[in-house]
């Protein structure tokens, strides 16, 4: 825990910002206990751990920012000023009414209030351009006249990333910004946090991905419901993990790295099935558009009553499209749906209330599926009431049932949403699902932006899920091969077209196409650790 | 965005059409017509007949259709059965004054509402929001007549400060500004505080976003955050809202106009129905109908400058 004795990194670097015995309280609930941080120029410091362990409490505290009402103690020195901040979803942090250059113009504008008046202009838009070059984005004049919702993800994050670097930062705090990426971006992201540590910027990272914390980080601290119960230089914490809960982390981890010989199918059953059940939902050749743009071409797919079809590809690769096809949020394509037989209409307008519940949908960003207005347990019992006719207290007990056996309390899903954590709101979307007694389940990157434990407790779930329910199918959609890698099969997709289609242990062992092989390639990661 | 405003431009033509359409239906499906009306007291079946022959209202409905938009494309507007002038001088004589009033009442709504919009949400929940919040509501469940009975009675006849109504002055009413302050003051009421409320909820929402939290954060002074990165975002419902006034404005406030004795829109509308002056009605209303199209593309073209993202429907 003590920090300073076991500091073998670089201690000649100079110390930029310090946190000593930081402690968050809200509500007389200590989100934020006996924090000791020490952030070292040009250096990367991790703070790992799961969600709600208090990571982006401890982070924005460099930045003087706490959560309203809370009551703080403790001692945080950091540069006035000069912090930047990345936070998970940049987008959010763009306005949305405003051109990209509009907010740089300002931050630039503040700094050249000692020139005279007919130099301050120009000068103000170099310095804008020389930062937009130095977060690697080229064409910045055309970008600056760009509004937010025009630029990708990746975009959005490099853009946030240049206002810090603006405003000549000496520490940034970046929270999550691998969360929901892709093999490629991802290694993209570490090229250019390793660039901005080069700079001299000390970079503290709020990550629960461990790959990225691997290869950014310099120094770790493994937070745990708000305490930091280990610390050390990255290698050390990597290779001998000191507290059990660190050795949890990285084991959970790895686990999902395991590809081999553990499918759902293998946990439920051992021998193949000898008759192949009916297919519970199918769909004809299939061409999905945006507006007069086809994103998706694919042949005929079945899937089968028990059965798990893991859809993988890079963003973009018209996955998510496929998935809201099947479950009607999409209906700009000619393919003829069945379920169980019968066709089943392209609008969830048209579908009536058994084929509503019949296909249901886990989104990716569970918070966002919430309304923020009303306790988490009624809006999963609701589900039951409008698709299932249960009288609502009847749906109460089963939603209460539902969610205790997804793992929350009572206690937790009578709060609003705002009150939980991403993982548990991820479960509550499941359990709301559930409530439905759906016989196809999508989740569409239900479990992308979730710590390793939380995430493999989800997946263990969904698998204990298809054992028990033998009505139930389950469609995942995913950019990560170690989360497919549990279904039955798997279906690849590149830039909208189908390029592979098989059982996983086929696919991922003998990938017939190119892209899966690539996609493979980058996705599995490396025997061990990186090693100082 | 160029197909999006050809969509909406379209969209606006259909509309104007379909109201030249509906105001020609509601008037042929008025009980009797303007040969009735012009016979006047002691309706003579010869007399209508008569009529109806010299205006040409015994032809068939299309041909009478065709002719009256037929005029409308030329601008010509029809003529008035009571006196024999073309509407369009009608329309001519009380936009004056109607235009008067709006442009004075928007030129002083948009900044009074917007700026106590901003104050209240700046100071949320403190005795400066409660103060406009509850001033704002009073005011709006004051009907416009009701306050300006009640202005003329204050400023006008106890304190005889104002003149009460705009009698005697003609339409030249810029010469006399002490009576167009009652008037444009009632006018201002009830918009003020819909503006000041929608711009309220829109600052406290924006004042609150993460976008607004990494201006504060990065050193962009106070009042830039809030009047270039704020306000931009709680303006677009706002947008609409102001359409909605400024329509409102120009076609003619009838109680206003009526109460402060204004020779405007409002007041010709009266008196041609008053007169049973059907091309005058119907002049009118295709004017109106025109104008509320033109404005709402207006609202949109703004809306969709501020709020980039929203499919506005078109």
């Amino acid at each position: 825990m003590n920090t300073a004795t076991e500091t073998e990194t670089d201690t000649h670097a100079e110390l930029v910002a310090e946190i000593e015995g930081l402690r968050v309280e809200i509500d007389g609930r200590a989100v934020v206990d006996g924090v000791h941080l020490r952030v070292r120029a040009g250096t990367v410091t991790a703070l790992i751990g799961s969600s709600g362990s208090g990571k982006t409490t401890t982070g924005l505290a460099l930045l003087g920012e706490y959560p309203a009402g809370a009551r703080v103690t403790g001692r945080v020195r950091a540069p006035d000023g000069l912090v930047g901040y990345v936070p998970q979803h940049p987008g959010a942090a763009l306005n949305p009414a405003r051109r990209i250059g509009a907010l740089l113009r300002d931050i630039a504008r503040t700094q050249v209030r000692h020139l005279p008046r007919r130099e301050r202009a120009r000068t103000a838009h170099e310095r804008v351009l020389r930062s937009l070059a130095l977060a690697q984005l080229p064409d910045s004049e055309a970008l600056l006249r760009r509004y937010p919702h025009q630029l990708s993800g990746g975009q959005q994050q490099r853009v946030v990333l240049a206002q810090a670097l603006l405003l000549g930062a000496r520490v940034i705090v970046a929270d999550e910004p691998t969360t929901g990426q892709d093999a490629l971006t991802k290694q993209r992201i570490v090229e250019r946090f390793t660039a901005v540590a080069r700079e001299g910027i000390a970079l503290v990272l709020l990550s629960h991905d461990l790959d990225v914390v691997h290869a950014l980080a310099d120094e770790v601290l493994v937070l745990r419901a708000g305490r930091v119960v280990e610390s050390g230089p990255a290698a050390r914490v990597a290779s001998a993990p000191r507290h059990p809960w660190t050795a949890e982390l990285l084991a959970a981890d790895s686990a999902l790295g395991r590809t081999e010989s553990h499918t759902m199918q293998a946990d439920a059953e051992p021998e193949p099935h000898p008759h192949r059940p009916a297919p519970v939902l199918t769909s004809g050749p299939l061409t999905a558009r945006h507006g007069r743009t086809t994103v998706l071409r694919v042949p005929e797919l079945a899937l089968r009553t028990g059965e798990s079809l893991a859809v993988v590809g890079r963003s973009g690769s018209g996955k998510t499209t496929l998935a809201r096809c099947l479950a009607g949020l999409h209906r700009d394509h000619d393919g003829l749906l069945l379920l169980d037989g019968t066709p089943l209409p392209r609008s969830l307008r048209d579908r009536d209330r058994d084929q509503l519940a019949a296909v249901q949908y886990v989104f990716q960003d569970a918070r966002a599926a919430f309304d923020e207005h009303r306790p988490v347990l009624d809006q999963v019992a609701r589900t039951a009431v409008r698709l299932r006719g249960l009288a609502p207290a009847e749906a109460a007990a089963e939603a209460l049932a539902t969610l205790t056996g997804l793992g929350l309390t009572g206690d937790t899903v009578r709060r609003r949403p705002d009150r939980l954590s991403g993982g548990e709101l991820q479960r509550a979307a499941l359990a709301r699902a559930l409530l439905a007694r759906p016989r196809v389940l999508i989740c569409d990157e239900s479990t992308s932006g979730l710590d390793p434990v939380t995430r493999r407790g989800i997946l263990d779930r969904l698998a204990a899920l298809l054992r028990d329910r033998h009505d139930l199918s389950l469609v995942l959609i995913t950019h990560d091969l170690d989360t497919a890698a549990l279904a039955d099969r798997i279906a690849v997709l590149d830039a909208g077209e189908l390029v592979e289609e098989g059982p996983t242990r086929t696919v991922l062992e003998t990938p017939r196409h190119p892209f899966t092989a690539a996609l493979l390639g980058r996705t599995r990661r490396a025997p061990s650790g990186r090693t100082a | 965005m160029r197909s999006w405003l050809a969509r909406r431009l379209l969209l606006g033509i259909a509309q104007t059409a379909a109201v030249v359409l509906l105001v020609f239906a509601l008037t042929e499906a008025l009980p009797g017509d303007a040969a009735v009306a012009l016979a006047g007291d002691q309706p003579d079946p010869e007399r209508i007949a008569a009529i109806r022959e010299s205006m040409g209202l015994d032809r068939p409905v299309h041909q009478r259709l065709l002719d009256w938009t037929g005029g409308l494309l030329h601008g010509d507007l029809g003529t008035s059965l009571a006196s024999g002038r073309p509407v369009a001088t009608y329309i001519a004589d009380g936009f004056g004054p109607t235009l008067l009033l709006a442009t004075l009442t928007m030129v002083l709504l948009v900044p009074l509402g917007t700026g106590l919009g901003v104050l209240a949400a700046r100071h949320e929940g403190k005795p400066a929001d409660r103060l406009v919040s509850s001033v704002t509501l009073g005011l709006y469940a004051v009907p416009e007549f009701a306050l300006g009975v009640l202005l003329i009675t204050v400023f006008a006849i106890r304190l005889g400060w104002l003149p009460p109504t705009a009698v005697g002055y003609g339409t030249d009413l810029l010469a006399h500004p002490a009576a167009l302050v009652l008037p444009v003051l009632v006018l201002l009421s009830r918009p003020v505080c819909t503006l000041a409320r929608l711009v309220r909820a829109g600052m406290i929402d924006a004042l609150a976003s993460p976008y607004v939290a990494q201006a504060r954060r990065y050193g962009v002074p106070g009042a830039r955050v809030r009047y270039t990165h704020a306000l931009p975002n709680a303006v677009t419902p706002a947008t609409q809202q102001l359409a909605r006034t400024l329509d409102w404005l120009l076609s003619g406030v009838i109680v206003v106009e009526a109460l402060f004795v204004i020779p405007g829109l409002g007041t010709v509308l009266i008196n041609a129905v008053a007169e049973r002056d059907l091309p005058v009605v119907q002049g009118l209303a295709v004017v109106f109908g025109a104008l509320t199209v033109v404005l709402n593309i207006g609202a949109d073209l703004v809306a969709h400058r501020f709020a980039p993202r929203t499919e506005v429907a078109a």
